[in-house]
């Protein structure tokens, strides 16, 4: 970049050619600032609000009424719920914490839309339909799960069948969902980001209609499907959380393992090659042989099947049947990926923080007296703090700032 | 009158001398023609002109006062106007409303934009101009040529004396390509002065009353063209560099590897960019294309290697029909392509050159077990072409952006020849790259042809494909203008031949 650059593009091209390391140590940096920030406003939002006791920090009564030490306290250890009271022996925490498993059920999740969104990215997409792929992948798991049980026996034998049944429904439903936009794009030019958005409202009501002509229960109020049978549901191996807790550690495996999949598949097979030559220069793709019509239709399948195991895991492992109203984690997977740099790898940590920040949020209710709307703005920040480097290389990636330094 | 001076115009970017003492002088009221190949310096030299560079060296003066432009903003003011080769309007709106935008006349106290006095405006500059443009018109709805125009009267509207257009004929038809040159005409009766950037010498020669050619960012020449020919054109264009010569002796042909019969590319706004083209390449001989660029060399080598279907006639590679088959389908067949853009396609530039050595072989059985990547071979792969071929730094993690232009030619061309294809097209093998290596890559290029490969040599460089090819066709208009020996054609015959004559016409 010669100097007569203006400065923001300088600055962005600094950020496009950073290195993982760099890039790394900027997360963090933003993570600390984002607290620092936070802090600040904690502290004034108290000054401004009116309560009858101070907190006293160090000793000192202060005039704010919010204690911002307890409030990030709460965010990152009454996440897990307060593991440091072993230490200093003020009360009983186990590792089976409902905490721990209310968080890790949310990282489990968000695993698989953060690599949904993630290897759509990687191929030079966009892919917002995820919450499309999740709805129709976990009606799959839903209605495969329901009408296989009556086929296979129950206990052992039916869970051995009936959730590698639920998943690859699921993967199904959602994988032909998320190719319909990829070949949109690969044979009629038209803008993935466009389709996909559209998609998740035809899906969304496509599964309500089906639901609520031919699978709602009759004595049921609610538009949802049958409960699918107790056989189906991931098993609570290989360690016991609560049964009510909804979260299994099996499940959290299994989002490991498909981390390590995607991993391996984006960066060892000639697929993965393909794929990642197309999404970071085309015209190089095409000149190196990639089949580019046929590899965006194969990643956004395959994009869209991780959206779809995310779905059938929603109602294999938490909700045990499917409801019109299931979250909405499929617009979270796209900030996990970009916080994760769309690196497969990424996305395990980055779905921790975010399941971190989730738990978090609902022990600073519990623990403090900092009003809802204010634990949001503070987690808000650290999200933005910390996606906001990796959006602006993104943008600037796109923008073609950085990498080359040629006229 | 001098209504533009530049002189000594000295612009860099990093590793590269993009304009170096460039002298451009512009009389009122003429048309000038800054004439080069791509990437001489034309349009660099033009933003710096219009305010969008400022140079490190040199002065640039209008009307004889000198002037320092930060920005458009600045050169608008001065009375300069620049129409770019894509051009920036809003498809939505009327003709009218584009020539207004950011300077719409206003009404009531500036809320409003008058919409009447608009395209009263725009009617008055279409008259006093001869513009046969309709101000109520859509820019969606009327022809490229004359979406020109609208930029055109957008320039004027803001008071520009001084008209740039940049490579203003790449979009038209022909029948477009005279009506902008009457246009010209126009302007100039009218007093404006214009400047036109182009790499067609018969547009500069026809259009123009004066013209400059830039060749690596120097000026190599500034003539009325009343004064001169085609052929002294093409060849202050094209250049005579440094004599390297290496040919000895002529390659010795085998069978026809390569034949090409009578290939027809069209492109989007249906103008032949190679028109029944015909040609046949032998194992162990360099058959070279000549030519200005621009001429349908890139649209014939994308035919022939794949990666554009023609719209006519056949490639047959090998005794195999391959026009129909897939780039991935020619690259396992043997043919290696070192193309013509090594930022776009030659490399992925984020990638180091451990994943760039295997690009086109990523599934070859070299290079997999299966469906999966050995980075292992692959690795190995890359440091035998970095040693093999003398790329600096030498160092197989390195990412393709962070290597010089000669080194990365060097890279490409290393990978591209140790695929041991049957068939190397080979386009501008040695454009930008130093004379070291310069010198290298077309001693691997004859080596390779002796060892029995066909090869296909694109190059506007005439004495790169006079001195190593065995035969030689010149290139012109998507056609082939003539089949030469190229040992016993002589400069101005070849020139003539670019520039699409027959020596025997005159």
């Amino acid at each position: 970049m010669s100097q007569d650059t203006p400065r923001w593009r300088r600055a962005i091209a600094r950020l496009v050619d950073a290195s993982v390391k760099e890039r790394l140590v900027i997360s963090v940096a933003a993570l600390v600032l984002a607290v620092a920030v936070g802090f600040v406003i904690v502290t004034l939002a108290g000054l401004a609000a009116s309560c009858t006791t101070h907190p006293t920090i160090f000793g000192v009564r202060t005039p704010s009424c919010y204690d911002p030490f307890a409030v990030y306290s709460e965010l990152f250890l009454g996440a897990i719920g307060h593991p440091e009271q072993v230490l200093f022996g003020t009360g009983t925490w186990t590792p089976l914490d409902f905490r721990v498993a209310s968080l890790l059920r949310s990282t489990t999740l968000l695993v698989f839309t953060g690599l949904a969104v993630a290897v759509s990215f990687r191929a030079g997409m966009f892919n917002i339909g995820v919450q499309g792929q999740l709805l129709l992948g976990a009606l799959a798991a839903a209605l495969a799960t329901v009408y296989a049980a009556p086929l296979v026996p129950g206990g052992v034998v039916g869970t051995l069948v009936l959730v590698p049944v639920g998943i690859v429904a699921g993967a199904l439903a959602g994988g032909v969902w998320g190719a319909i936009p990829g070949a949109l794009k690969a044979y009629a030019d038209a803008n993935e980001v466009i389709t996909t958005i559209m998609l998740n409202f035809v899906a969304a009501n496509l599964a309500y209609v089906a639901v609520s002509t031919w699978f709602t229960p009759a004595d049921s109020s609610l538009v949802q499907t049958a409960t699918i049978p107790a056989a189906a549901r991931i098993p609570n191996v290989p360690f016991g959380f609560q049964p009510r807790d909804n979260f299994s550690l099996l499940g959290l495996l299994f989002a490991v393992a498909l981390v390590v999949g995607v991993a391996y598949l984006l960066a060892r097979t000639s697929f993965g090659y393909d794929l990642r030559t197309s999404g970071s220069q085309p015209e190089a793709a095409a000149y190196g042989g990639v089949k580019e019509k046929r590899t965006m239709v194969t990643s956004m399948g395959i994009s869209g099947a991780l959206g779809g195991i995310s779905g059938a895991m929603l109602v294999l492992m938490v909700q045990g049947r499917w409801l019109s109203n299931l979250p909405q984690l499929g617009f979270d997977g796209i900030t996990v990926s970009i916080l994760a740099g769309n690196n497969p790898l990424g996305v395990g940590f980055a779905a921790l923080l975010f399941g971190v920040l989730k738990s978090g949020s609902a022990a600073i209710g519990f623990g403090t007296n900092v009003p809802p709307a204010l634990v949001d703005v503070l987690r808000g920040l650290i999200i933005l703090f910390v996606a906001m480097p990796e959006f602006f290389r993104l943008l600037g990636g796109r923008l073609g700032v950085g990498g080359d330094v040629d006229a | 009158m001098t209504s533009i001076s530049l002189s000594g115009i000295t612009k860099r970017f990093p590793g590269v001398v993009a304009n170096d003492d460039v002298t451009l002088t512009v009389e009122e009221g003429t048309v000038h023609a800054l004439l080069g190949e791509n990437g001489a310096g034309k349009t660099t030299l033009m933003n710096v002109l219009y305010g969008l560079y400022e140079p490190d060296e040199g002065t640039v003066s209008v009307d004889g006062t000198e002037r320092a432009f930060d920005s458009p903003r600045d050169a608008i003011d001065a009375g300069i106007g620049m129409i770019h080769q894509h051009f920036m309007l809003v498809d939505s709106m009327t003709v009218a409303e584009n020539v207004v935008l950011g300077n719409e006349p206003r009404k009531w106290r500036g809320l409003r934009v008058d919409r009447e006095a608009a395209r009263a405006a725009v009617d008055d500059l279409c008259d006093r101009y001869g513009f046969d443009v309709d101000p109520t018109a859509r820019v969606a709805d009327v022809s490229v040529g004359v979406q020109q125009r609208v930029e055109i009267l957008k320039a004027l509207y803001r008071g520009a004396d001084v008209l740039i257009l940049d490579e203003p004929t790449a979009v038209l038809t022909p029948q477009e390509v005279d009506d902008l040159f009457e246009v010209l005409g126009e302007l100039t009766a009218e007093g404006k002065t214009i400047i036109f950037i182009t790499h067609k010498l018969g547009e500069a020669l026809h259009a123009a009353d004066d013209v400059t050619v830039l060749r690596d960012g120097k000026t190599v020449g500034a003539l009325p063209t009343a004064d001169t020919t085609r052929e002294e054109l093409a060849e202050l264009m094209v250049g005579r560099e440094v004599l390297l010569d290496i040919d000895a002796d002529a390659g010795a042909p085998g069978d026809t590897v390569l034949d090409v019969d009578s290939l027809t590319v069209t492109d989007g706004d249906g103008i032949d960019r190679v028109a029944d083209v015909s040609m046949r390449v032998r194992a162990g001989e360099v058959y070279g294309i000549a030519g200005v660029d621009g001429n349908g060399q890139a649209e014939l080598v994308e035919a022939i290697t794949g990666l554009r279907v023609p719209d006519a006639g056949a490639v047959t590679f090998d005794g195999e029909d391959v026009t129909q088959r897939s780039r991935r389908h020619h690259i396992e067949a043997g043919m290696a392509y070192v193309p013509e853009d090594r930022h776009e396609r030659g490399l992925v530039m984020d990638s180091d050159l451990v994943a760039n050595g295997i690009l086109g072989s990523q599934r070859a059985p070299a290079f997999t077990t299966g469906s999966r990547i050995d980075w292992q071979s692959a690795r190995t792969h890359a440091t035998d072409v970095i040693d093999t071929y003398d790329v600096r730094p030498r160092d197989a993690d390195a990412t393709a952006a962070s290597l010089s232009g000669g080194n990365q030619q060097k890279f490409i061309v290393g990978r591209e020849f140790e695929r041991d294809p049957d068939l190397v097209v080979v386009m501008h093998p040695t454009r930008g790259v130093d004379i070291g290596s310069t010198e290298f890559i077309r001693e691997r290029l004859l080596e390779l042809r002796d060892e029995g490969t066909a090869v296909l040599l694109v190059s506007s460089k005439l004495d790169e494909v006079t001195s190593l090819s065995d035969r030689l066709a010149v290139l012109y208009e998507g056609r082939v203008m003539d089949e030469v020996d190229p040992d016993t054609v002589t400069e101005e015959a070849l020139g003539l031949l670019m520039a699409g004559q027959h020596p025997e016409e005159q």
